[in-house]
């Protein structure tokens, strides 16, 4: 692998790491941890996205790597737009690309993807001032899915709970993943895979996590300090980012990988039309593989497309008998903090 | 009792256009539209389709399809002054009250068995995301088949070609669940209704902006969004031309539409759809109109009636609403100067995270030409959190400066 060119900033798991991989560059996910001034509010609202205003602080804050060299937004939901637009006010100088991710994963909306797809890579292109090939393609989705597959095996360590620092450090893992090298990170994650599981297994109770976003590690710690072993979880800061791609399929390596990105695990954002509501039975299905006894969704406050389908998940669970907790924060480790006791009083029930 | 509702309300404004049919104000019968539509929704005998802000009426109406987004329900309610027991309903369900009003409110309505079954839906991504995890809420709700028009961000001819192949797809999802097949004849009808409305609405916002304005704050208040609920139809065609008429004569006499005209305003997004002072206080005690609403605006070109389906998709796409925030600013802007506006007022819809969420970037943006804005933080459903005594201090400060600027030149 040659000298990268700099770091591409993306915010949204939808985005084509493998895109930017291939045009030399290294994907760099601007992650809402970080103590900075509340100021986004009066470029946008208050009552907006904490996860956009967050990214938005850090970049108001001007703590950004200093070889960035451009920025990549996915046209996810209305909060997402409104952080591209922001951020084109904020810093005018900067490279912004912004794509449409279509609302549905219809054959015709595959279709359309791969199109912004085309258009991002030619885009990077002309940042990286060389053509993104599509060979090129084919070794970023082959990095990629090195890199999703070892967090995969390093996620069932952590599951089975033979991965020593538990979900906590999973997640230092994940947010190394998505802003670090992937060739140094995959050398690194066979090292982690290759270690010792811990001596003292513990009797936490295992519990599914959902929700639209949680990287801090130290909130991990909180649950787990809980009494909660994290037996399960689907956040886009974790393994949705991270999903191997099926390489053996042939045909255009772009309308591969948006029907890979459609593949995913799915953030609420995206209707399956003959299936409405299917976010809550995915949930519900997913915790039941888990094995865990419960879940707890954490939702970023002012995210409609969680808040809304949340009663669903709720009924969901309600008539399937496994108990529930929801939560709502806003990326403050004191947001969580402060729902401890409710969280301990969840694992004591589940006892 | 909607039915009811409905049907006494088009019967109200029959008798009182009868009785004085020279007197008939473009609003009654507007609003007799409206009515006739609320009634047709509630019938339990029409072929009913809840839809997303954009999809295109014009093509349900020809299809025989009696058609409506779900924010004219959290509207109805407001205006009838009984949406507060429905928004209390769907945050007692889980549905959280910082998100949209006329969201809450039809969540709302639906948990309580006040919203019209619907016979399928379909959906628009645009304008918002709110909206879109609704539909689907209502889908799951009554168990029925959901259509999803994803609406691009631009007006590129892959975007236009994939919404348009996405609305001729809508027709045999429409087809499906009618047994009628869209007859292609009857569309080009349509198509040529939606035009000659256009044309007549032109007219509207142009007279609307003559100095004075033949306006007041009320006549075209959700005038723009509604009327796009009626295209297709010769009755929204009638109701536009009696605004044009109405207007012309106005202006051939100079007559402005609340008296002595001292300040112009644009009302951004949507208006409050509850009973409020505030259009009062603005005329009454500064003078000032509401000439210009956003949505008040055509922002697409005539449909070509033989071949409609890239003329549609580039009209949900043109929406402001839509795309990225300079294209919305820049339609306000556009609106600011065509209307000769003193300032704007923005009721910053509490909830709405594509509108509201913009406000500092349009605030910044009409400041560029020399407009200011008052941002004023409401919730244009949800009448509980009304702060009248705030809000009208709040105007009072706004007009003083706006005249202040006026008479300074």
């Amino acid at each position: 692998m040659g000298q990268k060119k700099g770091r591409i900033g993306f915010t949204c798991a939808y985005t084509p790491l493998a895109i930017i991989d291939a045009a030399g560059f290294t994907p760099f996910r601007l992650l809402p941890v970080g103590n900075w001034p509340d100021q986004a509010g009066r470029v946008l609202h208050d009552n907006m996205c904490p996860h956009v205003k967050r990214v938005l602080d850090c970049a108001m804050s001007d703590d950004l790597p200093p070889d960035l060299a451009g920025m990549v937004f996915v046209n996810s939901c209305d909060a997402m737009r409104r952080m591209a637009d922001a951020w084109r006010k904020l810093r005018p100088d900067d490279k912004v690309a912004l794509i449409d991710l279509p609302t549905t994963a219809e054959p015709g909306s595959v279709t359309y993807f791969s199109g912004q797809l085309r258009m991002l890579s030619d885009r990077l292109s002309e940042w990286g001032g060389n053509p993104v090939t599509a060979d090129a393609i084919e070794t970023g989705i082959e990095t990629f899915n090195t890199v999703s597959t070892l967090l995969r095996e390093i996620e069932l360590l952590a599951r089975g709970k033979r991965l020593s620092g538990g979900r906590s450090r999973m997640q230092t893992l994940y947010n190394r993943a998505s802003t670090e090298d992937a060739d140094t990170m995959i050398g690194d994650l066979r090292q982690i895979i290759g270690e010792a599981p811990p001596q003292n297994q513990s009797s936490a109770v295992p519990v599914f996590l959902f929700g639209n976003m949680f990287p801090d590690p130290t909130a991990y710690a909180l649950f787990e300090s809980s009494g909660a072993h994290v037996a399960g979880d689907d956040f886009c800061t974790g393994s949705r980012l991270f999903a191997p791609m099926e390489n053996h399929i042939s045909g255009d390596v772009f309308d591969r990988l948006a029907q890979q990105l459609f593949a995913h695990p799915p953030c609420a954002r995206t209707v399956f039309p003959s299936q409405p509501a299917n976010v809550a039975n995915d949930i519900l299905q997913r915790t039941r593989a888990s094995g865990a006894a419960g879940a707890i969704g954490h939702i970023m406050k002012f995210c409609d497309p969680y808040l809304t389908r949340m009663p669903l998940v709720r009924n969901a669970f309600k008539e399937a008998g496994l108990p529930l907790l929801i939560l709502e924060g806003d990326c403050t480790l004191g947001s969580i903090g402060q729902q401890r006791t409710r969280i301990e009083a969840f694992i004591e029930m589940l006892r | 009792m909607m039915k009811k509702y409905f049907d006494d309300l088009v019967g109200g404004i029959d008798t009182a256009l009868n009785k004085d049919p020279a007197n008939s104000s473009p609003r009654k019968l507007y609003a007799r539209e409206v009515a006739r539509l609320g009634s047709r929704l509630y019938s339990g005998t029409e072929k009913v389709a809840w839809c997303g802000v954009v999809a295109p009426f014009d093509v349900l109406n020809a299809m025989g399809v009696t058609s409506c987004y779900t924010e004219f329900i959290g509207a109805m309610l407001a205006s009838t002054g009984m949406v507060g027991s429905f928004l209390e309903k769907a945050e007692h369900e889980g549905y959280a009250g910082d998100t949209c009003g006329y969201h809450r409110a039809v969540i709302g309505a639906m948990l309580n068995g006040w919203m019209p079954e619907p016979d399928f839906l379909i959906a628009t991504s645009a304008p918002c995301s709110g909206g879109l995890a609704v539909m689907e809420t209502i889908a799951d709700h009554f168990k029925k088949d959901l259509f999803v028009l994803h609406v691009p961000q631009d007006e590129s001819e892959s975007s236009v070609r994939y919404l348009a192949d996405q609305i001729r797809d809508m027709t045999g999802f429409i087809s499906d669940h009618t047994g009628v097949p869209l007859d292609r004849d009857v569309l080009k009808d349509a198509i040529e209704k939606t035009n000659e409305a256009r044309r007549l609405m032109e007219e509207v916002y142009q007279l609307a902006r003559a100095i004075p304005s033949p306006v007041d704050g009320r006549m075209l208040g959700n005038f723009g969004i509604v009327m796009a609920l009626l295209l297709g139809t010769p009755e929204c065609v009638e109701v536009i031309r009696a605004f044009r008429d109405t207007f012309a004569g106005r202006v051939e006499n100079r007559t402005s539409g609340i008296g002595k005209e001292k300040l112009r305003l644009m009302w951004i997004q949507n208006r409050i759809q509850f009973r409020h002072p505030l259009i009062d206080l603005l005329e009454k005690e500064y003078g000032a109109v509401v000439v210009a609403d956003e949505l008040n605006a055509i922002t697409w070109e005539p449909i070509d009636p033989e071949d409609p389906f890239e003329g549609l998709a580039r009209r949900s796409i043109s929406i402001p609403f839509n795309g990225t925030i300079d294209r919305r600013i820049a339609h306000l802007k556009k609106q600011a100067q065509e209307y000769k506006l003193d300032g704007a007022i923005n009721p910053c819809h509490w909830g709405c995270r594509q509108g509201t969420g913009a406000r500092g970037l349009i605030t910044e943006g009409l400041k560029e030409i020399g407009i200011p804005v008052l941002n004023l933080e409401v919730d244009c459903v949800d009448s509980r959190n009304f702060s009248e005594g705030q809000l009208k201090t709040r105007i009072e400060a706004f007009t003083e400066m706006l005249w202040e600027r006026k008479k300074a030149g």
